[in-house]
């Protein structure tokens, strides 16, 4: 590529007073031909437009490690960020299990509350059942005994009235024809004696028993 | 010195990069980056169909991920050496070194494999020796480590 006279004149004076350089890979295309001054000025802008060029590439190359560094980072972050969330996730899933769970418990409790309460109920209910039991078969245990203490007193009254009786005819059967009455005058007023404390004994020992059998009762 | 070259990358920063350090290293004069590898498609696609080359690069770097892309850079190169004509010399500029996605690339047509770090222009300078045998179809594949 050649560069006409005029253009070459601006171009120096451009760099002589403002310092400016052409750059690019298109200082690689001009041809100086045989203007020395020309060839210099493309050689500088050559060197200049290299230095610039390295510059720019180690500072790139700067950033792109930079860059990759953090792009690094970023993804391990993001990682992170993820395993957080999933973690945060399944807090959440553990919180709502243990509502959950929570939730039946208190339901439970609440079932276990609402049982014990029929239960005591019930205890209630079968301790006055026992009661009722126990003071039924008190009362029938009793009544037996008292229907045995009845017919023996019964008995031994009528054993006694039997006695008296026979006794007492014998008694009277000799004194009406006339027999010695002194064995047996004798002998009935001891039985009669014999007869009339027995019949006490019995009588006390029946008010006895009724009068410890309405204590116990009280 | 190449004549054109198309950086097909979806990062850019290595934009700048390759392009600094392709004018440092005297490279080439034309350079042009786009950051989509259905944008490079599309190019290749008009060239091939309407025959008009006059803007076509010489020499294609694609990136093996091209994010934001419907396909990858393999599948590019593909496209381009089996549906569009070839006629360019194309390869992979990774920062991955994975030996099956470099028998894929070769399958695809990759000429080359050039390994994207901080200290790329070793690689590019070594790669520019080795263009002139690329273009003649005369060099194997091979990795820039």
């Amino acid at each position: 590529m050649i560069v006409g006279k005029v253009t070459k004149e601006q171009l120096l004076t451009v760099y002589k007073t403002k310092n400016i350089c052409l750059e690019g890979n298109i200082l690689k295309l001009i041809d100086p031909e045989d203007d020395v001054e020309f060839a210099e000025y493309l050689k500088a802008c050559s060197e200049r437009d290299k230095e610039n060029r390295r510059k720019r590439l180690e500072i790139t190359k700067r950033i792109q490690t930079q860059n990759t560094e953090l792009t690094s980072a970023q993804e391990q972050n993001e990682k992170l960020m993820q395993e957080l969330q999933a973690s945060l996730d399944e807090m959440e899933v553990s919180k709502a299990q243990i509502e959950c769970q929570n939730k039946e418990l208190l339901e439970w409790k609440e079932e276990n509350e609402k049982m014990d309460e029929e239960l005591r109920e019930a205890l209630r209910v079968a301790e006055n059942a026992k009661i009722a039991a126990e003071s039924d078969l008190d009362l029938m245990q009793k009544r037996t005994q008292f229907e045995l203490i009845n017919n023996i007193v019964k008995v031994a009254l009528y054993i006694i009235l039997g006695v008296g009786a026979v006794t007492t005819g014998m008694f009277i059967f000799a004194m009406a024809i006339g027999y010695d009455t002194t064995i047996i005058s004798s002998a009935w007023s001891n039985m009669f004696g014999i007869l009339l404390t027995n019949s006490f004994s019995i009588v006390g020992t029946i008010m006895g028993v009724k009068y410890a059998s309405e204590k116990g009762n009280s | 010195m190449i004549e054109s070259i198309l950086l097909v990358d979806d990062e850019d920063l290595f934009h700048l990069v390759f392009e600094d350090a392709c004018s440092l290293l005297d490279i080439t004069l034309s350079l042009e980056a786009i950051n989509s590898a259905d944008e490079a498609e599309k190019r290749f696609k008009k060239w091939f169909e309407t025959g008009d080359i006059a803007d076509k690069p010489k020499c294609v770097f694609v990136d093996l991920n091209i994010i934001g892309s419907s396909f990858d850079g393999i599948e590019l190169i593909r496209r381009i050496n089996f549906m569009y004509g070839n006629h360019v010399v194309i390869g992979i500029i990774s920062s991955s070194n994975e030996a099956e996605e470099q028998a894929k690339a070769v399958q695809a047509g990759a000429q080359f494999w050039i390994i994207k770090s901080d200290d790329i222009e070793p690689r590019l300078e070594e790669f520019r020796k080795d263009y002139s045998a690329y273009e003649s179809r005369t060099a194997s594949f091979k990795v820039y480590k």
